[in-house]
């Protein structure tokens, strides 16, 4: 096992009070598989991300509680230096917006040559060879000229993929990549992703792929957790999901995608607004919602109910929502 | 709707070049960022346009033009029949009324320091021959009402509220006017998926009862195909393939259309193995430095001598001349064909729409 979140609550102290960004997340990540989290903004997707590669603000952010284990090592009791270790060489991430990512003044080549002097010990010369290299693998034409260029002289889609080399400079176990093509168009897109997935292949990482778009996600991932309100809903391999959803927020998210067969009728859409992180509702913080609630929802919060062996889900009524989808 | 009512935009050689200038004292013009380069298409009353593309290709600039936002460099754009774009004063002032935009960021278009009350009656203290003051008040809780708000809301301030809701704000002001035409530029792109369901349901029911004709701009292939009567597709300033939705969808012609389907991810993953992929290399010219005949050929593996030579021309293609079918529509390209991928679609009947 690469990868083992163990029951991770993360809050963050606000003015109108403490918000419940992550409430006892649980997910594992083996090497060479890709995990999908998907979610909605708040649903404490990126946060969790965060919480695994230490780059949490601390304060207002806080972990009360949970286990992060890496190669079985749980990160949070690892000293901040050692955690730094870990980062770059053991874990690495890629983020939305390449050009804020990106340091403006810093050529892109001595940012990439930088992990090897840092990490390798590596002398000024030879990591600019190795970032030269690193743009060659990554598909950026005339490499060796453009490593002297700076971000803003690559177009999306290049930064993008200087971002991508940066994350697999030292060759990770794990790579975190939240939302990495939202910011691109869909050309761009897909070639982002195929060299990800290409690349990830390659060297056999554990992929962590956090993602709202459900088109993105069944394109590459092996399994999907589903997460709203700080919470894993549902959590199963990916041909599953998209047969019959086990959770009715899955299911809402998935019939809410227009479908050519549905052209000129209304969309379904999931009534109301996701929860506010400090007044989560109690029971199942979905009921408010959902289209199947009962009383129990209102008051008993539903474990991850095991659906089969590989796929659970945090609904009371699962049976019945795997049901619905076969009529 | 149908594609046969009377037109009540049209819009002919639309050009929006911003000049490159250079020098402090003497400036001069160097050359120009070409983000709108001969636009034309009709809209028809009631009727939905889509138009998509990738960033940069102009068609938010189109938007601005149509709403008299931005001065167009060339050609004209017709409201029942009457150039809009060389109307100055009063007589511009009651077009605008009837063009409305709503706007892609719920977050900026808002003013922060502006009740929801006076953000959604703000038209009227420029059109007040619409409203009576004595009568705004329970106009603008009209319109919360109408675009599914609480009317006692009016007193709230854009932050107290979440994104969609805000859009719907932002929305409940365009109506204000009661406008014929609403350009929606992005509108739902900033939402996310279990709310953008409900602010594409609350435009298509608000078209029904108002007698809107909506120019809907996004880059989501599939919400535009949701929406739209009639789709067209931008590159670089043009609209290089434009038809009713499944003659877009099911049988592109144009090659950058069909590399842009091709490109979207399906959210079916049985469809992953067996999926053909048009892969483009390379990025998007910049618009200062147009290529010369088809702007597409740099990036298109169909590209040979002529496309270099001749610019391609918005039309039916000769190939599709004289058979009738959903291929028959207008396509800038010379070597105009339909792909593969048109048969593989029809077969499972699902194509990212």
């Amino acid at each position: 096992m690469l990868l083992e979140v163990r029951d991770l609550q993360v809050e963050f102290r606000t003015r109108d009070g403490v918000a419940h960004a992550v409430n006892g997340v649980s997910y594992r990540v083996d090497a060479g598989e890709t995990l999908a989290v998907l979610g909605e903004s708040g649903s404490g997707k990126s946060v969790t991300a965060q919480a695994v590669m230490g780059i949490l603000d601390m304060p207002p952010g806080r972990i009360t509680g949970g286990e992060i284990l890496f190669q079985g090592q749980d990160l949070l009791r690892l000293k901040e230096e050692e955690r730094r270790r870990i980062r770059g060489a053991g874990m690495a991430m890629i983020f939305q917006d390449a050009l804020s990512a990106l340091n403006p003044v810093i050529s892109v080549g001595d940012q990439l040559g930088e992990m090897f002097v840092v990490h390798r010990g590596m002398s000024k010369k030879d990591a600019r060879a190795k970032a030269v290299e690193l743009m060659e693998r990554v598909r950026i034409p005339a490499a060796a000229q453009r490593v002297r260029d700076y971000p803003h002289q690559f177009s999306g889609g290049m930064r993008q993929r200087i971002m991508i080399a940066m994350a697999l400079a030292l060759e990770p176990a794990l790579v975190i990549a939240d939302e990495p093509t939202t910011a691109l168009d869909v050309t761009v897109q897909a070639q982002v992703m195929d060299l990800l997935a290409e690349l990830q292949r390659e060297y056999r990482m554990g992929l962590i792929l956090i993602t709202h778009d459900l088109g993105v996600v069944a394109d590459v991932a092996d399994r999907i957790a589903v997460m709203y309100a700080g919470k894993i809903v549902e959590s199963a391999p990916v041909h599953d999901i998209y047969k019959a959803p086990a959770h009715p927020y899955t299911r809402g998210l998935l019939d809410s995608i227009p479908r050519l067969d549905q052209k000129g009728q209304e969309l379904y859409a999931i009534k109301g607004l996701p929860p506010n992180l400090t007044d989560i509702p109690p029971g199942c913080s979905f009921h408010p919602r959902c289209p199947m609630a009962q009383d129990v929802c209102r008051t008993g919060e539903p474990p991850l109910y095991e659906v089969s062996e590989v796929r659970g889900s945090a609904c009371h009524f699962w049976r019945e929502c795997l049901h619905d989808r076969d009529q | 709707m149908t594609a046969t009512s009377e037109p009540i935009l049209e819009v002919d050689g639309l050009v929006k070049h911003y000049p490159l200038t250079q020098g402090v004292l003497f400036r001069k013009q160097v050359g120009a960022v070409k983000a709108v380069d001969g636009v034309d298409f009709t809209l028809h009353r009631g009727e939905t346009l889509g138009i998509v593309g990738e960033s940069g290709c102009g068609k938010s600039t189109v938007a601005k033009m149509l709403c008299n936002l931005e001065r167009p460099t060339a050609g004209s754009i017709r409201f029942k029949g009457e150039d809009i774009t060389r109307l100055s004063g009063r007589a511009l002032k009651a077009v605008r009324r009837n063009i409305q935009m709503v706007f892609q960021d719920p977050y900026t278009s808002l003013n922060p320091r502006m009740t929801v009350g006076d953000i959604v009656g703000e038209p009227y203290d420029i059109h007040p021959e619409v409203a009576p003051r004595g009568d705004r008040r329970r106009r603008v809780q009209e319109l919360l009402d109408v675009v599914g708000l609480n009317p006692e809301y009016i007193n709230r301030y854009p932050h107290q509220f979440s994104g969609g809701q805000r859009q719907r704000i932002g929305i409940a002001r365009g109506l204000a006017l009661r406008p014929e035409i609403i350009v929606a530029d992005e509108p739902v792109s900033a939402l996310d998926v279990s709310v953008q369901a409900q602010v594409i349901n609350l435009l298509d029911r608000l078209q029904s009862e108002f007698e809107l004709s909506y120019v809907f701009i996004a880059h989501d292939l599939s919400i535009v195909r949701h929406i739209s009567d009639r789709v067209g597709v931008m590159y670089l300033g043009r609209i290089v393939e434009i038809g009713r939705d499944a003659e877009i969808y099911d049988h592109p012609t144009h090659p950058y259309t069909q590399a842009l389907l091709s490109a979207v991810p399906v959210p079916d993953p049985e469809a992953r193995e067996h999926r053909e992929r048009i892969i483009l290399t390379g990025d998007v010219p910049s618009p200062t430095d147009i290529p010369s005949g088809c702007r597409f050929r740099t990036r298109c593996w169909k590209a040979q001598e002529r496309c270099a030579r001749e610019v391609p021309a918005l039309a039916v293609p000769a190939a599709f001349r004289d058979v009738s079918g959903p291929a028959a529509h207008d396509s800038a390209c010379h070597f105009a064909a339909e792909g593969q991928m048109a048969a593989a679609r029809d077969e499972d009947g699902n194509g990212p729409g």
